[in-house]
């Protein structure tokens, strides 16, 4: 019996030992094969990037898209696979979009980044002082496998901005979205309202939505949990700014950002909006027929619509009532291409990002999402064009091109949002005034941004 | 059995403990050992994994942001009022389970469920008892004209929400202790005592409770321990958020949030440091009181 035991424990031990040494050199000569791979092209360098894909190439793409977004990402990828002979991208779904950026700093530090993954424009600017993304702009221009002027121009200008840090390219618009306002129609009919288009006819719309129907209580306006973590598109729309990106200086405690606090404030605390609370998202209270209209994002269509079609709810969405100014965020993420990844895993990512954001699929993509086509091409394509007449909902987000920003990008952005969000809830939960959350939101950030 | 210990036998001793030893290394003792080194960073380049500067500013900063002395607070209020509520149910519960009832084995199982259940199932479940328009909490307090709570959105009612649902959860493990130690009581001195015709609170009083003391004992530092550590509950419950304006949020929430959005790895292990600390102490006190009320 003990020998038995003894053999048995000196098995499992072997085992162990054999399978921590495999690893080590499988790792270890995979880096070897690198290495040489590396400086055989630094010989070969002399036009364009010079990368040749001659054998099969596997490359990962970490998203965070679920539900109908991944089933729509799925298909595009398989197309690009199939019409492909050695490049195959795997998709690997990491969660939220919060896991996928912990995966991606955890996976930065252990050496095993994947070779293209979604990111937002702060993330990227993190990435780019740890020195982590590469430079698209040699792909971009590369006579072989990059884009002429007016290819390159095609892509919506706010997006190419979006994606550039000192005139250079480390990413291409992806997933892109915007606020619109989703409404329901029945309920503006019977109180017999336009579809408001102002600050003032939103609080007026609000005010003669909330009301009692059919024994169920209705709030006018429904709002995201993230209001406050976007709370840029109600200063803007004041006609003020949230950071200023040049000077990294936040501007939400001005007479602006108050305007736009005591706006979104006042109705909650009046009771004509109120927030998604334990629904998460207001999609789910908007289909029930709980709020009459609702601010949220593009992405949000799909979500709507399914549950709108099995509760009967009838409702379309509109552009966002302006205030001063008109104003939107585009929100959503870019595809960036790590830089661990070798020359030939580069050039496939390329190849991959260029599939992925064609006047074809961009269109395909943002039919059965929500999000917005990103290329000019594709808004004035007659697939696109065709599909916006039957679904005008999907038409609503590019009307607003003109009036889009995006979120600042300088590194920490992320904690600064959260910090600020933190303190502008308490305002919206009662805790706290208006004047107290504005100075302790600029409290906060001045904390995170080192003022 | 007592023989000398040799060369040999020491060697195979080692050789039996090693597996143990290199899985309680790696996972236990390493990471222990490396966030108190980590406590100490105040300068740390992440990425290229060097530390240009050790120091003890981080446990100054800690002491000093109100953030913490809030989740501190939070998590003292939530093992305040889980540990001796959830002590007082699952001893009533045990106890009844231990009479002679109908049953009694699918009762145990029952009370057992939520102990094995997941706790992201069981917050998805009791998010929509807490809902506030179509809830069922809601719903029963409505029967008795009692108007809408917003259990999860409300700052004020974050923490009790929080708390029923951690007592209902950890009813399950200690029933199950409970019984085993009720079980363990001789029948004897039940006997005994009701030919002495002492009622069945005195009995309890004075037979049950002391000779349980020292499974209640070991109940409550579990709990306590636990309860010190709350994390999931809360993840999951808010979402992925410590509460409606932070109204929930634990000091293990806190070590979280700097740990992974903020990426301020130094202070989170500061805060880990300053958790087990704490937890620490708190047991100490109770061994102490342990030794001088409790029978064994």
């Amino acid at each position: 019996m003990k020998k038995l035991l003894l053999l048995m424990f000196a098995a499992v031990l072997a085992v162990v030992l054999v399978a921590c040494g495999n690893e080590d050199s499988e790792s270890a000569s995979a880096k070897e094969e690198g290495d040489s791979k590396a400086e055989e092209k630094t010989t070969e360098n002399t036009e364009g990037i010079g990368t040749v894909i001659d054998s099969p190439v596997e490359i990962e793409f970490w998203h965070a898209m679920s539900g109908d977004h991944e089933k729509a990402l799925a298909k595009i990828t398989d197309d690009f696979n199939a019409s492909q002979e050695n490049i195959t991208v795997k998709l690997v779904n990491q969660g939220s979009y919060d896991d996928l950026s912990q995966k991606v700093m955890a996976a930065a530090k252990a050496k095993n980044l994947p070779v293209l993954s979604q990111a937002y424009e702060d993330w990227i600017t993190e990435y780019l002082e740890n020195d982590l993304v590469t430079d698209l702009t040699p792909y971009v221009n590369d006579p072989k496998y990059g884009w002429s002027e007016d290819e390159l121009n095609d892509i919506v200008e706010i997006f190419r901005q979006s994606n550039t840090w000192d005139g250079k390219f480390y990413a291409m618009p992806f997933n892109k979205s915007t606020r619109i306002m989703f409404y329901n129609k029945d309920y503006l009919e019977e109180a017999g309202l336009e579809v408001p288009t102002t600050w003032d006819e939103l609080r007026t719309a609000a005010e003669k939505l909330t009301m009692e129907k059919d024994g169920k209580k209705v709030v006018g306006l429904g709002l995201e949990n993230s209001v406050t973590l976007e709370f840029n598109q109600w200063v803007e729309q004041a006609g003020g700014e949230y950071l200023d990106e040049e000077s990294g200086e936040f501007k939400l405690n001005t007479p602006e950002g108050k305007e736009a606090l005591e706006f979104v404030n006042g109705m909650i605390q009046d009771g004509v909006a109120r927030t998604a609370g334990e629904d998460g998202y207001m999609s789910g209270p908007f289909t029930r027929g709980d709020v009459a209209l609702y601010i949220g994002s593009s992405a949000g269509i799909p979500y709507v619509a399914g549950p709108a079609e099995e509760t009967g709810i009838n409702w379309s969405a509109a552009v966002l009532p302006a205030g001063k100014e008109a104003a939107t965020p585009f929100a959503g993420t870019n595809v960036t291409i790590f830089n661990s990844a070798t020359d030939e895993e580069k050039l496939a990512a390329w190849e991959f990002t260029k599939f992925l954001i064609n006047t074809e699929n961009t269109a395909y993509w943002a039919s059965k999402t929500g999000y917005l086509p990103v290329r000019y091409s594709a808004l004035e394509s007659d697939a696109w064009v065709k599909y916006k007449e039957e679904n005008p909902v999907y038409g609503v987000g590019e009307q607003q091109f003109d009036a889009g920003f995006y979120d600042p990008r300088v590194a920490g952005a992320n904690e600064l949002k959260n910090a600020v969000a933190k303190e502008l809830d308490k305002v919206l939960l009662g805790e706290a005034t208006v004047e107290e959350g504005l100075e302790a939101a600029q409290k906060a950030a001045d904390n995170i941004l080192g003022n | 059995m007592n023989e000398k210990p040799t060369l040999t036998s020491t060697v195979k001793a080692l050789l039996y403990l090693l597996p143990a030893l290199i899985i309680l290394g790696v996972f236990n003792i390493y990471p222990i050992i490396k966030s108190f080194l980590m406590s100490l960073y105040t300068d740390y380049d992440y990425f290229n994994d060097v530390v240009n500067e050790y120091g003890f500013d981080n446990f100054v900063y800690i002491f000093q942001d109100p953030e913490f002395w809030l989740s501190m607070k939070n998590t003292i209020i939530f093992v305040i009022g889980v540990v001796p509520i959830s002590i007082a149910i699952s001893l009533a519960i045990a106890i009844l389970l231990n009479a002679k009832i109908k049953f009694k084995g699918l009762f145990r199982t029952i009370y057992f469920i939520p102990f094995v259940t997941s706790v992201v199932a069981i917050s998805i479940v009791w998010r929509w008892i807490f809902h506030t328009d179509y809830g069922l909490l809601n719903y029963f307090l409505g029967l008795f004209g009692v108007s809408p709570i917003e259990w999860l959105t409300d700052p004020t009612w974050a923490m009790p929400s929080l708390i029923i649902l951690s007592i209902w959860k950890g009813l399950g493990y200690n029933i199950v202790i409970f019984l085993a130690g009720l079980q363990n009581i001789n029948k004897q001195y039940y006997l005994a005592a009701q030919i002495d015709g002492a009622s069945s609170w005195r009995r309890f009083l004075h037979i049950t409770v002391p000779l349980l003391s020292s499974t209640t004992f070991f109940i409550s530092i579990v709990s306590i321990i636990n309860s010190f550590k709350v994390f999931d509950e809360v993840f999951a419950l808010f979402d992925g958020k410590p509460g409606p304006a932070y109204s929930a949020q634990t000091v293990v929430y806190y070590i979280f949030e700097n740990f992974y959005n903020n990426w301020e790895f130094g202070i989170a292990s500061a805060a880990a440091y300053v958790l087990f600390i704490v937890i620490f102490i708190f047991t100490l006190i109770q061994l102490y009181i342990g030794k001088r009320k409790v029978t064994y």
